[in-house]
């Protein structure tokens, strides 16, 4: 496999060739911009397999730039901000990021986020890229994978962890098939950070109690020996 | 009317006063200019002169010592006499100048009596009466028992009542148009500081439109002065990032022992806490984020997982479900402020959650050691710790009661902090839910 190129957009030097330093030890191939405009440059130039881009630039913000950007073209973007609030977070996922980096964060986050976005895109999945822009539903319930919010029949937000949100995101690209406790081990570690070491039976049982309702059960049922099968109707809209 | 509210307090209190003497002498003089031309019939004016000069001739005969005597044997139903030895001074009343020539026509013999007429005050009856003065100076008063007519006794009530009446009715609605702009005033002071300023209309007189303008410069300026504490603290959080990112990854870079790097690692993840809650109490007091249905057991649910993950205590108690229109991130900020409260301060947190008609009360308890009970209210101001020994090894700048307090009141619940008779301490946190229709529409599906 050819080493993959990161297109890092970063207005501040020192923490550019900081953060360009540790993606080469880790065997990225690194291009560096300081502005939008050379971001535009290098793009079509050399093309990226991902971007990682600080909201904070002068000039444009980052939030504009990856607006325009997303009308061309699906390349991953992470975005990277010092700002630290959480609607930041929301509006940068909203608009087409595949993931959120906060400032301070350490290489070892730095380089578990852009491989597990780089995976996703190079995934399993039939879709491939950026998470699609569209809805998808099961008994009443419905997931917004761009927002990553789960909504209950009668709309409200339902939080989840990553975690279980990945976890559910496997079960409604897989649904009426028996998928075996370590491929759901294996495909559900798509995303980092979060308590991927927790037993996948515990995740489960904490699933299907926040999807049941009184007069619905979740529709997750155990294989026993062999794992789980989601059993409802999933449509996507 | 533009103009009068123009002047100031003290013009108008000055032109009202012009105004109610203006409105005095119009009445005064309408009623002297009627009593000039009032008149009695032909035949009761000659009837009045006769007795008028009758009972003069009479008691000017009769001996001092006599003539209060003779005086009421004079009296009649229509004519009363009182004698007095001395002239006073007739009470302020109203001359008549035009019955005087009347009667003097009638009865030309008292052209040579010293006398005059005059309508009697409403006090005493409202009838004409006069003197006319004796020889030795002493003096009769005689009162005509003859019902004057009510235009005389209207204008001379009107005399008294008009100029009070018109002061009450322009008192009454100078203050009422002073006073509607002061509250306006005062309830806009109320909210000085707590949302965007709102411009007052300058309305009402000139001191309270100068007040009004003087508000409105002064929330302006207490907004600009928020707005520029918001930013350069937003500012400070920011730029403070920048350098902690460099030191994150200049710490992963070096070669260096593992333990110091996790040391310094765990210093960065302080400071970043601290930037963080520093710049969440600054946002919780401007969270215009819409409202939306959430399902609040879920989110305590999510919360206590995530502790048991990390080792702690936690429980919770509750209905699985219980959907309710909030501000989701301020709610999440709330429970988690709460949960970890408890954790890091007392070690566990168990959490329980009711539905009531359309709002809940969600409690947060510990088997820690409780607030001491007079500082049960300071712990929500910001920056406050309670510096006993347990908390010495804890980190934070004391804002996460305090962002608590502000969501709270944000989202128009109560906040109740008490020890529990057990030990530890009990957090009652009510959400009265629905706020007519808002939020309602925006329970997404989109």
């Amino acid at each position: 496999m050819t080493s993959q190129t990161i297109l890092l957009v970063e207005d501040e030097p020192t923490l550019r060739n900081l953060v360009a330093r540790a993606l080469r030890e880790y065997g990225y191939n690194v291009r560096a911009a300081a502005t939008g405009a050379e971001m535009w440059a290098m793009l079509e130039n050399e093309g990226a397999d991902l971007i990682v881009l600080d909201i904070m630039l002068p000039g444009t913000s980052g939030i504009d730039l990856l607006r325009r950007l997303r009308q061309t073209s699906k390349v991953p973007v992470i975005i990277a901000s010092a700002r630290g609030a959480e609607e930041d977070r929301i509006v940068g996922l909203e608009i087409g990021a595949d993931d959120y980096l906060a400032k301070p964060f350490s290489v070892r986050e730095l380089i578990a986020r852009v491989g597990a976005v780089l995976r996703r895109r190079d995934g399993g999945d039939a879709d491939g890229n950026a998470p699609s822009q569209e809805q998808i539903s099961f008994d009443g319930w419905s997931l917004s994978p761009t927002k990553r919010e789960l909504y209950s029949p009668s709309g409200g937000v339902v939080d989840l962890t990553g975690a279980e949100f990945d976890l559910l995101s496997v079960f409604l690209s897989l649904p009426q098939r028996v998928i075996g406790r370590e491929r759901l081990i294996e495909l559900s570690r798509t995303r980092v950070g979060d308590s991927s070491d927790r037993s996948v039976d515990v995740l489960v049982s904490r699933l299907r109690r926040k999807i049941s309702l009184e007069e619905q059960a979740a529709p997750i049922k155990t294989v026993r020996g062999v794992g789980y099968i989601f059993t409802a109707e999933v449509r996507r809209a | 009317m533009k103009l009068f509210w123009r002047i100031g307090l003290v013009g108008q209190l000055l032109l009202i006063a012009v105004a109610v003497i203006c409105a005095d002498l119009l009445v005064n003089s309408v009623l002297f200019e009627s009593a000039r031309r009032y008149s009695l019939q032909q035949e009761d004016a000659a009837w009045l002169a006769e007795n008028t000069a009758l009972s003069h001739r009479i008691m000017d005969r009769t001996a001092p010592a006599e003539r209060s005597a003779m005086a009421r044997a004079l009296t009649t139903e229509r004519f009363a006499l009182e004698w007095s030895p001395r002239a006073a001074s007739p009470p302020p009343t109203v001359t008549l100048p035009t019955l005087r020539r009347q009667m003097l026509t009638a009865e030309p013999s008292l052209r040579t009596v010293s006398f005059d007429v005059r309508l009697r005050p409403l006090a005493l009856g409202g009838l004409i009466d006069g003197s006319t003065q004796l020889s030795d100076g002493s003096v009769i008063n005689f009162r005509y028992r003859k019902h004057v007519p009510w235009t005389l006794n209207l204008g001379q009530s009107l005399s008294i009542v008009l100029p009070s009446l018109l002061l009450l009715v322009i008192a009454w609605r100078v203050v009422r148009a002073m006073l509607r702009p002061l509250a306006t005033l005062v309830a806009a002071s109320r909210q000085v500081g707590t949302r965007q300023p709102r411009h007052i209309p300058e309305a009402g007189g000139g001191d309270v439109r100068q007040l009004i303008q003087a508000f409105n410069t002064m929330q302006e300026r207490i907004h600009q002065l928020m707005v520029s504490r918001t930013q350069t603290m937003l500012a400070i959080a920011h730029d403070f990032r920048t350098p902690l990112a460099r030191l994150q990854l200049r710490i992963d870079a070096a070669d260096m022992d593992t333990a110091l790097r996790h040391e310094i690692g765990s210093d960065i993840v302080e400071m970043d806490h601290l930037l963080q809650s520093l710049q969440t109490f600054i946002e919780s007091g401007s969270d215009n984020s819409p409202r939306r249905r959430l399902d609040l057991a879920v989110t305590i649910q999510t919360l206590v997982s995530q502790e048991t993950d990390l080792g702690n205590r936690a429980s919770y108690h509750g209905p699985d479900h219980c959907e309710m229109s909030v501000r989701p991130v301020a709610f999440r900020r709330i429970m988690t402020n709460l949960v970890r409260n408890a954790v890091t301060y007392a070690g566990n947190a168990e959490v329980s959650l009711a539905p009531h008609g359309t709002g809940v009360t969600i409690t947060v308890e510990d088997d820690g050691p409780g607030i001491p009970a007079g500082q049960l209210d300071e712990v929500l101001r910001p920056f406050t710790r309670l510096d006993s020994s347990r908390a010495r090894n804890t980190t934070g700048m004391g804002l996460g009661l305090a962002i608590v307090d502000t969501l709270v009141k944000a989202e128009h619940g109560t906040l109740v902090l008490a020890n529990r008779p057990t030990g530890g301490l009990r957090v009652t946190l009510d959400l009265p839910g629905e706020f007519g229709a808002e939020g309602q529409s925006e329970g997404q599906a989109g």
